[in-house]
């Protein structure tokens, strides 16, 4: 985290700003109504502190997918998109096991879960443990940099609002513009309402990328398994080792 | 313990007519010095002054029969199971490594094609990170099936492009075309081939018999794609690196002398799943799928997508596609 400050402050902006945008209660009127159980942080939000961010792969070197564990993955029909043939298919889940829910390793994809665990069954850190009364106000006040690898750099056209995609009574939740909510696991449905010649490449096989094998069942992973939704581009980096080429450039060696 | 073996009928597969002779070259050889070969191992057993370990004998009895085996395609499934046990063995002797060699064959109704998003490839080259740990690349020389070019924008020039870059990716104005073995329909590397030891499996993936290569490198001046690797050095794979699931006609032990290439995981592809560096894409750039099957993604790829194949002029039939978002 060389850049972590700025991010703090981005990020301290940012809730000032929930808290304006959302307008539903001050910092006081927060503390005020914290009450007894959430005077002290407790060792859960505590945790949460450091835990939020998007693990390393060191955590999870070795949780590889193995051949055929595709029956373990967790994933949900995909009713407005249909595939190839028009076959109908699966997008990934992510899951509560505490061994897998933090980030899983497919290949040398690695699905960043760590705060995108499928909401209903948020086990762990449900949102409402930091966010009172499911809105985007922050109850505690002194957790500070729970969200700070957060940058938010996407849509450019908002500014990266929160609100243009997060439910704003309900921070579990995802807003459709239609109004309707969806759930972190239906990512897809929010992303195709800009990006749908990208929705449609992706339910046809084009674009993003099938779980385990070509053959049986056919589960996709989601745009956010890839995207980092608050900064989706693909970040530039250094390419593996160039090949040994002697005597032609490009050719043979 | 009589290496000798009595010739059996050959069973005749298909063309090369070096495969149909009953007693080849190689078989007679095999019953003439078999006798010999078994003395010498008797003699040494029963010499209790000689240097050699039961190992280092069982070694060079090993290697033998090893020499003295026909072609993969020739082979029963008896002889099959037999040279699979004997080079697993050999594996473990040398490197101490457990390692599976399957013969799985191909499904039947299936050939494999592939397409590759120049639109989406930025050139992190993890393709090829994972092709040589899946593959067992050698090591010592670097071998690598996947070449990523990086071309400027506008045109498909690659005596222009740059195999080699190492800077930081993607870089403004460019763009990167992988190429690997594109198994092609109609293989030039096949038709050269002195003595049969390359073919092309019925599900479409242009495979070699390591064992039955002379190294004449005849494939790899025929190959337009730059395809093949010619191992100058016997290769180089840390046990702890290697990797155990492996394939007869794919990623088993390679010999000094011998071609290889990309062989579309065959190990893995065979049983459903993705090659190595499509699982390994980090931009999913790679689409890799049964071209015979109306629903798989392949297929979409090529109805739904504006493609083109490399060199197409030279009718070698790539079944391996470019497209752009």
């Amino acid at each position: 985290m060389i850049r972590r400050r700025e991010i703090v402050a981005a990020i301290s902006v940012a809730v000032v700003w929930m808290n304006a945008a959302c307008g539903e209660r001050d910092g006081a009127a927060d503390r005020a109504a914290l009450g007894a159980p959430h005077g002290e942080p407790t060792p859960d939000i505590a945790r949460a502190k450091s835990d939020s961010g998007v693990l390393t792969l060191e955590t999870t070197r070795n949780a590889t997918l193995q051949p055929g564990a595709l029956q373990t993955v967790y994933a949900a029909p995909v009713d407005n998109w249909q595939g190839p043939g028009s076959q109908p298919f699966e997008v990934a889940l992510r899951t509560v096991d505490p061994t897998t829910a933090l980030s899983r390793r497919f290949g040398t994809i690695t699905m960043r879960t760590s705060l995108r665990v499928r909401a209903p069954d948020l086990g762990q850190y449900p949102c409402t443990s930091c966010h009172l009364g499911r809105r985007m106000v922050l109850a505690d006040k002194r957790v500070v940099g729970a969200h700070e690898n957060i940058q938010t750099a996407h849509p450019v056209q908002t500014g990266g609002a929160c609100a243009t995609c997060h439910a704003a009574g309900n921070v579990e939740f995802l807003a459709l513009k239609s109004g309707e909510r969806v759930t972190l696991d239906h990512t897809y449905r929010l992303c195709a309402q800009c990006h749908f010649a990208q929705a449609e490449a992706w339910a046809g096989g084009a674009h993003g990328k099938r779980l385990d094998g070509w053959q049986g069942r056919r589960v996709l992973m989601g745009c956010a398994d890839c995207h980092d939704p608050h900064k989706p581009a693909i970040e530039p980096r250094i390419p593996f080792r160039a090949p040994r080429l002697e005597r032609i450039r490009g050719r043979d060696q | 313990m009589s290496t000798a073996r009595t010739p059996e009928p050959v069973a005749v597969t298909d063309d090369g007519s070096m495969l149909q002779k009953r007693v080849d070259r190689r078989r007679a050889l095999a019953i003439l010095l078999g006798g010999a070969a078994a003395a010498s191992q008797a003699m040494s057993a029963c010499a209790p002054l000689t240097t050699m370990s039961d190992e280092e004998r069982e070694m060079k009895l090993l290697a033998w029969r090893e020499y003295i085996k026909g072609n993969y395609r020739v082979m029963t499934e008896a002889e099959r199971a037999e040279t699979i046990a004997r080079l697993e063995r050999i594996a473990k002797i040398k490197q101490g490594a457990d390692v599976t060699i399957q013969s799985t064959g191909a499904q039947p109704g299936v050939v494999f094609g592939y397409a590759f998003n120049i639109s989406k490839c930025k050139g992190f080259r993890s393709c090829v990170e994972a092709c040589i740990n899946e593959n067992n690349l050698d090591r010592r020389a670097a071998t690598q099936y996947i070449r990523i070019f990086e071309m400027e924008d506008g045109i498909v020039d690659l005596d222009h492009a740059d195999a080699t870059f190492q800077h930081e990716v993607p870089a403004q104005g460019h763009f990167y075309m992988g190429t690997q073995c594109f198994q092609c329909a109609d293989p030039p590397c096949v038709k050269v081939c002195p003595v049969g030891a390359t073919w092309q499996e019925p599900d479409g993936i242009t495979v070699i018999d390591y064992d039955w290569c002379i190294g004449c490198r005849y494939c790899m001046a025929a190959c337009p794609y730059w395809a093949r690797r010619f191992n100058w050095s016997a290769p180089e794979v840390p046990v702890a690196e290697l990797n155990p699931n492996q394939h007869y006609l794919g990623n088993r032990e390679r010999k000094v002398g011998v071609v290889e290439k990309c062989h579309f995981c065959i190990h893995r592809t065979r049983q459903g799943r993705l090659p190595a560096c499509a699982e390994a894409c980090p931009t999913g750039a790679r689409v890799f799928g049964n071209l015979l099957d109306p629903s798989s993604e392949i297929r979409w790829v090529l109805a739904n997508k504006r493609v083109f194949r490399l060199k197409e002029d030279l009718k070698t039939e790539p079944r391996f596609w470019y497209f752009t978002d």
